[in-house]
């Protein structure tokens, strides 16, 4: 395969071929912590369930391998496994959340990791620094691209380059619709991505400008969409949602698009991405392939 | 009254900006800052750690600038207190005591940061029993039960800031003037001058014989009659060819108007201290009318303060010369604190002292014709000094001529 320009097409991303999730037994909007979640909005929650297994089917499909945790009742946010840590190789850093609402999923998430063979590793951190996973932490390159701010402390990335001995880059997330870095950025291969710029400081752009050499820019409307929060296998993915110019350029450079809604997750502020945790991650120098 | 601490940051802030940012928020909170240690990693997975120190304008504009940077992963760094060890005898520094600079320069006591009221180099730091001064003092000053910073943890020195705008400084730059042309050299510090005592700065004026020898002596005089000099340093030798020059006509038996020796002249100047010995003291001539001009007198008449500073290798000495070097050290530190424009005319000893003796930010001028002497004042600390290597006759006449005449 060629694109435009004829030169050969872009390696696709090492990574994103097996994931972690968690059924939404015990999903529902219980509280408010970002601006997506209201309590008056009710989940409908069987449209909730068969959203979310068809998305699971859809994983299937696509071709990625899927390892299921179990559902904890009374939180109702674990369905989002992208937020427990951050999977490198065999290692496994467990999130330090910023809502006491999230706390008690810390256990479960470390629980399942140590049980299936991880090592499970603590940021070294003074008490108040908070880290939420992958969904603060995407690996691109041989960089590891983090947000702070909302979720996590910009403290928290030099303490994961530390531990982990892998270059951190961070931005800092300014819109709190965009609370996590996974709805802004989506690394696509070795020199693609989707990007949010609206989502980041003028310092945050000029780094991911660095970062990506070919970008597919969102406007706001279609970052609002949460088509960011998509999932890359190969040259498959699966989306919450695609706006049509986004659907378009993907599809010119050689993805398949699978749109998979999500709306009953969206009322908790969770895309495709945000209920999934990439398993086969290698950070640093063994990002790419 | 501005108020400072040191933040530290470290990760992939180069790559990530977050340094940039750091930096830029503090300039746009019209705050300023220096970055004190940069550790830059070499590998990518390795972090860079930047200490930078932040000043705004006071202590509540720094605390809310320092909540702006701290989500920025900027954290105050805990300066612990300096430590003070009590001196066990009059005039000894416990061992291991703070050595100063000449720059400003604060202690933490009891968390707070306390200005040291007179830099000095060379001398030790003592804190007041109450913790609310500081102070340098010299070795021979110190008195038991004195409290003195030991260590260098807990002070916190300041550079000197870079002078804006075109200034005589930047001819500092490089080396001493000796290339420089000297007529707009000797413009620009009269306009130094001008504008520091426009800002209440007294003028220091340290004299070494050679004033006296190339004839500038009546130019000095003027220029203390005219008020522009507000305290003088000198020797021995120079206020005897002063006297000299104005009783007998000759500097060192050399006539001051002919440029001729004249006969018996190489004793005039023992003639002359010893005629001031028998007066009882320089004041006693000037009192008497005995001694009608001259910088000594135009210095007694308008009670401009001056202190005369003995050598080794003094002749009589004249009554007012101050023999004991510690005394006259002392004396002479009882007038520097005001001082913000020091010339050294002509003075190797007592210029090197004084610009020992000087803070950081005096301006200093140091003209003389040898330039050793210049690079020396520079050599030993005295970074504010500006060498013009000319003849000192020639440079006074000129800067009287521009001080007077404007």
């Amino acid at each position: 395969m060629t694109d435009a320009a004829g030169s050969a097409a872009p390696a696709p991303l090492p990574w994103g071929h097996r994931y972690l999730v968690c059924p939404p037994s015990h999903f529902g909007v219980l509280y408010e912590i970002n601006p997506w979640m209201h309590k008056e909005v009710q989940v409908d929650v069987d449209l909730a369930h068969r959203q979310w297994h068809d998305m699971v089917a859809n994983l299937k499909a696509a071709g990625a391998e899927i390892e299921e945790m179990s559902p904890v009742a009374g939180l109702p946010d674990l369905v989002f496994t992208a937020n427990a840590g951050l999977v490198d190789g065999r290692r496994f850093v467990v999130s330090r959340f910023r809502h006491q609402e999230r706390r008690g999923e810390a256990r479960y998430d470390a629980e399942w990791f140590a049980a299936h063979g991880y090592e499970v590793l603590e940021i070294r951190a003074e008490a108040d620094i908070c880290f939420e996973g992958a969904g603060d932490a995407l690996p691109y390159g041989h960089s590891l691209l983090a947000g702070y701010r909302f979720r996590s402390d910009f403290k928290a990335h030099s303490l994961l380059a530390e531990t982990l001995s892998i270059p951190v880059l961070s931005v800092e997330l300014v819109d709190a619709r965009f609370y996590h870095v996974d709805l802004t950025f989506c690394p696509l291969d070795g020199r693609r991505a989707i990007v949010n710029p609206h989502a980041w400081d003028r310092y945050g752009r000029t780094v991911v400008e660095r970062l990506v050499p070919e970008p597919l820019v969102l406007e706001l409307d279609e970052a609002l969409s949460f088509c960011a929060n998509s999932v890359v296998i190969g040259t498959n993915m699966v989306m919450p949602a695609c706006p049509p110019r986004v659907g378009r350029i993907l599809e010119s450079w050689g993805f398949d698009v699978c749109v998979s809604p999500v709306t009953e997750f969206m009322k908790a502020g969770g895309g495709v991405r945000c209920l999934t945790l990439a398993l086969d991650v290698r950070l640093g120098r063994n990002s790419s392939s | 009254m501005s108020a400072t601490d040191v933040v530290e940051v470290s990760g992939h802030i180069i790559d990530s900006l977050i340094l940039a940012k750091i930096l830029d928020e503090i300039i746009e909170a019209e705050a300023d800052y220096r970055i004190v240690q940069m550790d830059v990693g070499k590998a990518p997975a390795d972090q860079s750690r930047a200490r930078i120190e932040v000043t705004a304008a006071d202590e509540e504009a720094l605390a809310a600038l320092l909540a702006r940077l701290h989500p920025h992963g900027a954290h105050p760094v805990t300066q612990p207190d300096a430590e003070l060890v009590a001196a066990k005898m009059d005039g000894v520094l416990p061992a291991g005591f703070y050595s100063t600079t000449n720059l400003p320069t604060a202690v933490k006591v009891k968390g707070k940061w306390l200005e040291v009221e007179n830099p000095e180099m060379d001398c030790g730091l003592v804190v007041a029993a109450d913790s609310n001064r500081a102070r340098t003092a010299p070795m021979h000053r110190v008195r038991m039960g004195d409290l003195v910073v030991c260590g260098s943890e807990g002070v916190r020195v300041r550079p000197l800031e870079r002078p804006s705008g075109r200034s005589p400084f930047e001819f500092m730059a490089s080396e001493v003037s000796s290339e420089k042309p000297k007529a707009l050299l000797v413009a620009e510090v009269a306009e130094r001058i001008r504008r520091a005592r426009a800002g209440g700065g007294k003028l220091l004026a340290v004299c070494g014989p050679a004033v006296i020898h190339t004839g500038a002596g009546p130019d000095v005089a003027t220029l203390v009659r005219e008020g522009f000099i507000d305290v003088l340093f000198a020797g021995n030798g120079f206020a005897t060819h002063d006297i000299e020059s104005n009783l007998l006509g000759t500097s060192l038996g050399v006539s001051v108007r002919e440029g001729t020796g004249v006969e018996g002249g190489h004793a005039n100047h023992l003639r002359v201290i010893n005629e001031v010995r028998r007066w009882g003291s320089i004041r006693a001539g000037v009192d008497r009318a005995l001694l009608k001009g001259g910088v000594m007198f135009e210095c007694i008449r308008r009670e401009v303060p001056f202190v005369l500073a003995g050598s080794i290798r003094d002749d009589g000495p004249l009554p007012e010369v101050i023999t004991d070097v510690v005394a006259a050290q002392d004396a002479m530190r009882a007038h520097v604190g005001d001082v913000s424009v020091a010339l050294m005319l002509a003075s190797t000893l007592h210029a090197i002292a004084v610009g020992n003796m000087l803070p950081a930010g005096v301006e200093t001028y140091c003209v003389d014709i040898n330039q050793a002497v210049v690079t020396k004042l520079a050599d030993r600390g005295s970074h504010q000094a500006l060498g013009i290597v000319t003849d000192v006759g020639l440079f006074i006449r000129d800067l009287a001529e521009h001080l007077i005449r404007d």
